[in-house]
Order: C-alpha cells, then sequence, then structure tokens
C-alpha cells in the first residue's frame, strides 16, 4: 500500500457494522415512535417532569445570585438554567439564561473577561423571571431582546 | 407487525443532573426502553459500558471529572471500548457553533440541543434506526461520517478510497 492510499479514509458501510436493532426491529421501533399513545405518554412524561425541574431551578438562581462575580461557577449555573427552564415552563428564564451564556461564551473565545455589570443584569433577570407568579412572555421578550441588544453592543466594543 | 421494536434494546444515560437523567428515563420508558443504566459522567459512564452491553447512548456534554467529549473520544477510540459504533446521542444546552463542531469531531452520533422536547428526542433515534450513518476512519478521526449529504457539484478533493469506486474523476 501506498502512503497516499495508507493516508485514504476507510469507509465502513452500515451494513458492515453491528446495528442498534434488526431491520424488523426497526419496522416495529418506528411505528412506535410515531404512535399517538407514545406522544400521550412522552407528553405525560414531560408534565410530571416540569414542578420538580422548577424548584431545581429555584434553587439554582439562589446560587447564581450568590456567586456574585465568580465568572466560572455564574457560567456553569447559567448553562444549567438554560438547559431546562423551557422544561419547566420558564420560558423567559430560559431565554435570558442563553443571552448571558452566548455573552460569557463569546467574550471568553475572544479572551476578554466579562463585563460584571452586565452578567449581574442578567442575573437579575433571570431571578426576576423565575420568581415570578406567572411566565409573563410578552414583558420577557421585551426585557430579552434590550438584555440581546446591550450584549451585541458590548460584544462589538470588545471587539475593536 | 413483527419485532420486538425498542423493547430488547439497552441504554445508557450519561448526565450529572438527576431531573434530566429522571426525564430522559421517562422518555425512554415511553417508547417501550426499560433496561436503562444511568451514569453521572463519562467516567462511570465508561465502566458501565465495559460491564454491560448497551445497545445506545444519550450523553450530555458539560460533565465532571470526564465529560460528554472525552466520554464520545474513548468509546470511538480506545482499545478498551467494548463497542465503538455505539450510537451516541449528545444532548446539550451548550449550542455554541464551535461546541457543536467539537462534539461532531469526537464522533457524536446525532447532537440534540438543550432544552429537550420528546418531538426531538424521538427524531434523533428515529434518525438512528431509519437512516444508520457510516463510519469513517481516517488520520485523527474515527466515528460517524460527517459528511450528513453528497454536493452534486462537489468537486473534491476525493479523500477515500471508495469516493474513487463511484465516482468518476476528472
Amino acid at each position: 500500500m501506498t502512503a497516499a492510499a495508507a493516508k485514504q479514509a476507510q469507509f465502513i458501510a452500515p451494513d458492515a457494522y453491528p446495528q442498534m436493532m434488526s431491520t424488523q426491529d426497526a419496522a416495529r421501533a418506528m411505528q412506535t415512535l410515531r404512535s399517538a399513545t407514545t406522544a400521550v405518554k412522552a407528553q405525560l412524561a414531560m408534565e410530571q417532569a416540569a414542578p420538580p425541574m422548577k424548584l431545581a431551578i429555584l434553587q439554582y438562581v439562589c446560587e447564581l445570585e450568590e456567586f456574585g462575580t465568580d465568572m466560572e461557577r455564574v457560567f456553569e449555573k447559567a448553562h444549567e438554567i438554560r438547559g431546562f427552564a423551557e422544561t419547566a415552563g420558564l420560558i423567559t428564564t430560559g431565554r435570558i439564561s442563553e443571552i448571558l451564556c452566548r455573552y460569557m461564551d463569546d467574550m471568553a473565545r475572544i479572551g476578554k473577561p466579562a463585563d460584571a455589570i452586565i452578567v449581574a443584569l442578567h442575573v437579575s433577570a433571570i431571578a426576576q423571571a423565575a420568581r415570578a407568579e406567572k411566565d409573563d412572555l410578552a414583558m420577557g421578550e421585551i426585557v430579552a431582546a434590550e438584555l440581546a441588544a446591550l450584549v451585541a453592543r458590548r460584544l462589538t466594543e470588545a471587539l475593536r | 407487525m413483527s419485532g420486538a421494536g425498542f423493547e430488547t434494546l439497552k441504554a445508557l444515560i450519561v448526565e450529572d443532573n438527576a431531573h434530566m437523567r429522571a426525564l430522559l428515563r421517562a422518555l425512554l420508558n415511553s417508547v417501550g426502553i426499560k433496561d436503562i443504566a444511568e451514569a453521572p459522567h463519562g467516567e462511570a459512564a465508561l465502566r458501565v459500558l465495559r460491564e454491560r452491553k448497551s445497545d445506545l447512548v444519550l450523553s450530555d456534554l458539560a460533565m465532571k471529572p470526564m465529560d460528554g467529549l472525552e466520554f464520545t473520544r474513548q468509546v470511538r477510540n480506545s482499545d478498551a471500548s467494548p463497542n465503538p459504533f455505539v450510537p451516541i446521542i449528545m444532548i446539550t444546552g451548550h449550542t455554541e457553533k464551535h461546541r457543536v463542531e467539537a462534539a461532531r469531531d469526537a464522533g457524536v452520533t446525532e447532537f440534540l440541543a438543550k432544552p429537550i422536547t420528546a418531538a426531538n428526542l424521538y427524531a434523533r433515534i428515529a434518525e438512528i434506526v431509519e437512516r444508520p450513518r457510516a463510519f469513517v476512519r481516517c488520520e485523527g478521526y474515527f466515528g460517524p461520517d460527517r459528511r450528513r449529504r453528497m454536493a452534486e457539484d462537489y468537486a473534491g478533493p476525493w479523500r477515500r478510497a471508495e469516493d474513487f469506486a463511484d465516482t468518476e474523476v476528472r
């Protein structure tokens, strides 16, 4: 074999390695995935998961507030909140956490520290949204848009 | 229709958050997967994989001491890996482009962004069932083919032996 041939990628077709299931099982599995019964069961599972997740998020929000300017821990916790706030029905909380995570990630990638005031603003907004009795989507959209615009401006400044 | 479907499948959930583990377990249960192992991080998951056969892995990305990327690399490349071909669905809130690319380059089969929905998770599982990916072994990578589709006007470079088998190169 030449060096060039040795460097060529080896392509392993699906029928050349063990599959997750047989063709017969796959047909049955697809039928299950698309069935109305599965959809109902899944919906129930999602609904049952929401209340304990909401309680967990309220706990995470307390921790987030306590972390103050410890940016690494703030990022980790905001990421965790972003991960399942929407599953818990806290859509605004999830969206603001998403903006904070992206801001902190972008700043880390350009090698500059995140602005503590920007982070504090987001943490405050996340806490208020999570603790609100009802997820006010209209207000949440406005707050999220304002914070996203602020982050975009600060990122542009940081890149100069 | 005959066939066991998901009922005989063994799954592994690798996730550091107990709430997310419980939700993923419930969603797998909903399609009939009952035999499910759990691990809170990559290191523990590798031990589970060595001790017990797993047909499907759902893994978080950010975990300590071993994250989902290193876990995936170990599954795909380690000599001690019991099944380098096992489908791995990476489920994470880290959806930035560079992290998605890192997951792809580690060898994940499917990527699912949090917040998860049942429909999105089942769509990824359906993708694995209906359209199993070819695997590629090349310098610095072993895992599912990262080219999802072949562009009709792709002019090369042609780097795979198979590229020459069914492609006229001018």
